[in-house]
């Protein structure tokens, strides 16, 4: 190996090293949202099949965030929705807010 | 007159000849022994055929494959592998499996070589000067006195502690992060191309009688084209003027002084040989320079056995100490046919030295019967089952890799790089070691230069993306797609930096952080400012967790600092352990890869 290839190779080396991953936002707040979604689709799905007086008491709160969800079928979907959406913007936001600090970090 | 003028009928020089004439150049080959293809020859003793070594046809450069497949056809065999090594009167698989190993060597020394190793690992030598430190750091001192001290210093003559670490690093690719990863992608023991790595394979071609009947095959090939192969003629001088070689002077078998022009020449003469014969002579330091190039020599002591089956390897490295040969060659494993007799065998002891030893200067009779006695002593064979025996001595068969040899080689090729007609090729011809395949490349290149094309001969064997052909400026036109505008695809390079990145975790803490913190903050404003009874009493929970908060805008504000710092240590935890195994996963891929190229150090080291 001559020495220029070995000053190449040590190059990429060592930008492999200090390179610094970049989240896709819109990616990231896809599949958040997709696991929210699903997430809280599967939830619902459970207590409605295993019934019950008392079935969902507590998921139903959130019912106080996204309108119209209940523990009900149609309330599924509309959780699923909600959820989809809510966990798309979370996961929007942290990938925004990670490239950003890391830009200004590396400045 | 040809075209070109040849020194040389070894696989370098045949195969420019065999280019050449593809490409319509007459040439003529000029060999100083009665037998053509080096020191891949095969050499014929009452019908039973050996090797000069042994010559395995596997080549991760396919136009190599190509042309063995041309000039050989159908006369391949497909053979398999079988090596070991033979250490204190037991047999050890090679490549090196270390249960077979540490079995073999029993459970004391087993102990020794594992504090050996562990001591090195903890406390490796440094700097790592020389191949014995590089190896012990490695695998440690007991196993390098073991498996490496002695056959490498029975091949090249030199104390373990005087050979340059260097040299190893050489044989033994110190792989890239990056090049690990790809062969974890790609799979163990593969290189770029996707091909497997030489020296591991268990199978591999073979001509049925030896790779010397390729060489003869394309010598007849090229007499029947007008491409004479001379035998016999030893060039004295290659006359030259104004930058240009003008001819070569060769004196026969006869003693008559034969003189060959050519409008080319290429030569695989050792460069000490080559220097020497120029007329006039070269600058004083550039002989010098050449003087100061030094070989090592081999010898094959050929013993015919009586006895149908000795051993099913093909060749065993001889590590014990007691005995002078270094590897012994079983001919009738590599083709059947090598032995005319099938209730005989026929063995090539082989033993490297400097033609000043006095082993090499005994007679015949002598070294036979020295070859008998140790294949003996090693139980080998029985006293009287050796029927007769034979000796070959080649010079100059292995180049030397010593410390002062990159700047005479640098001189040497600063001088001939003056010539406009001359190139060298070949192992001795570049002073470099090449095996088969590699010095076929230089013929190859050497002959397409001499009709225009540019290939750099000394790049062969030294950058492994040039086996890949990379195309030069001038190479011929072919049809090309049309360039677009399209973004070109991203490097493997680029890939695996993308791969690797790592997560920065204080960015991901600080967005995890801002998110939490805000989201807490956005939920309890929301039932805030819905009102009612009670506000929000299954969130106030989270005050189990969130010290103070509960449902209320001071609550909310708590709840958004404190969720905050949570989130953050949340998001740089995670970021840590993704980095952290990441940082895992390419560790052990490039351990994996280093480990399965150390497994087959030997071969490498000679």
């Amino acid at each position: 190996m001559t020495d220029e290839q070995s000053v190449d190779r040590a190059h990429i080396e060592y930008e492999i090293t200090r390179a610094v991953a970049r989240l896709k936002a819109v990616v990231l707040g896809m599949v958040i949202g997709l696991i929210a979604g699903v997430g809280l689709f599967a939830m619902t799905a459970v207590l409605i099949i295993d019934g019950g007086p008392d079935a969902g008491i507590h998921l139903q709160l959130l019912g106080n965030f996204f309108p119209g969800y209940s523990v009900t079928w149609p309330g599924a979907v509309i959780g699923f929705f909600w959820a989809f959406v809510c966990g798309g913007v979370i996961g929007f936001a942290i990938g925004r807010v990670y490239n950003r600090v890391v830009d200004i970090r590396q400045r | 007159m040809s075209d070109v003028v040849i020194a040389g009928a070894g696989p370098a020089g045949l195969t420019a000849a065999y280019e050449l004439a593809k490409l319509g150049k007459t040439s003529t080959i000029l060999e100083a022994d009665q037998q053509v293809g080096g020191i891949s020859r095969t050499v014929n003793y009452q019908g039973y055929r050996f090797d000069i070594g042994g010559h395995r046809f596997f080549s991760k450069i396919q136009l190599v494959n190509d042309l063995w497949d041309e000039m050989l056809n159908e006369e391949f065999l497909m053979r398999p592998r079988m090596s070991r090594i033979h250490y204190r009167g037991r047999f050890f698989d090679y490549p090196l499996k270390a249960g077979n190993a540490l079995l073999g060597l029993g459970p004391i020394e087993t102990v020794r070589i594992g504090c050996s190793y562990a001591k090195y690992k903890l406390w490796p030598t440094q700097p790592e000067n020389t191949f014995e430190q590089w190896v012990c750091n490695r695998f440690g001192r007991r196993l390098f006195e073991i498996f490496f001290k002695t056959y490498t210093e029975k091949v090249w003559g030199i104390p373990c502690g005087e050979i340059s670490a260097d040299w190893a690093a050489q044989r033994i690719k110190n792989l890239s992060l990056t090049e690990a990863l790809r062969n974890a992608i790609l799979g163990d023991g593969k290189s770029k191309d996707g091909q497997v790595i030489t020296t591991l394979i268990d199978k591999f071609k073979y001509p049925r009688l030896g790779p010397g009947m390729m060489w003869e095959n394309c010598e007849q090939s090229l007499n029947s084209r007008g491409n004479p192969t001379l035998r016999g003629i030893r060039i004295e001088k290659f006359r030259h003027r104004n930058g240009r070689v003008e001819s070569a002077l060769g004196r026969n078998v006869q003693g008559e002084q034969i003189e060959y022009d050519g409008d080319d020449f290429l030569s695989t003469m050792p460069l000490r040989e080559l220097i020497h014969s120029f007329d006039p002579l070269p600058p004083a330091e550039v002989i010098r320079a050449a003087d100061g190039l030094r070989y090592r020599d081999f010898l094959t002591v050929v013993l015919i056995v009586k006895r149908a089956d000795l051993f099913p390897d093909n060749w065993i490295y001889i590590h014990s100490s007691d005995v002078k040969m270094g590897r012994i060659q079983n001919y009738k494993n590599w083709s059947p046919e090598m032995v005319p007799d099938p209730t005989r065998s026929s063995l090539g002891l082989e033993y490297f030295l400097w033609d000043t030893d006095d082993l090499w200067n005994w007679d015949d009779q002598r070294l036979i019967e020295l070859g008998r006695q140790e294949c003996v002593k090693l139980g080998l064979i029985e006293p009287d089952e050796v029927e007769d025996g034979t000796v070959v001595r080649m010079k100059k068969a292995y180049p030397i890799y010593d410390q002062a040899y990159p700047e005479h080689l640098a001189t040497v090729r600063r001088y001939l790089d003056t010539f406009k007609n001359l190139q060298t090729i070949g192992r001795n011809g570049q002073h470099r070691y090449n095996n088969q395949d590699h010095s076929m490349l230089t013929g190859v290149y050497a002959a397409r230069n001499i009709t225009g094309q540019e290939y750099d001969i000394w790049a062969v064997n030294v950058e492994k993306d040039y086996h890949e052909e990379e195309r030069k400026p001038s190479d011929r036109m072919v049809p090309g797609r049309v360039e677009t505008d399209e973004p070109s695809l991203p490097t493997p390079e680029q890939l695996i930096q993308a791969a690797l990145a790592k997560l920065d975790p204080v960015a991901l803490g600080v967005a995890s952080g801002v998110v939490c913190g805000l989201g807490i903050f956005i939920v309890s404003a929301i039932l805030l400012l819905r009102g009612g009874e009670e506000v929000g009493p299954t969130l106030s929970l989270l005050g189990h967790y969130l010290i103070g908060y509960k449902v209320s805008w001071p609550g909310a504000l708590i709840g958004l600092v404190e969720s905050a710092i949570l989130g953050y240590i949340l998001g740089y935890g995670c970021a840590w352990l993704s980095n952290f195994f990441t940082k895992a996963y390419a560790f052990a891929a490039k351990w994996r890869a280093e480990a399965s190229q150390t497994r087959d150090l030997l071969e490498r080291l000679r």
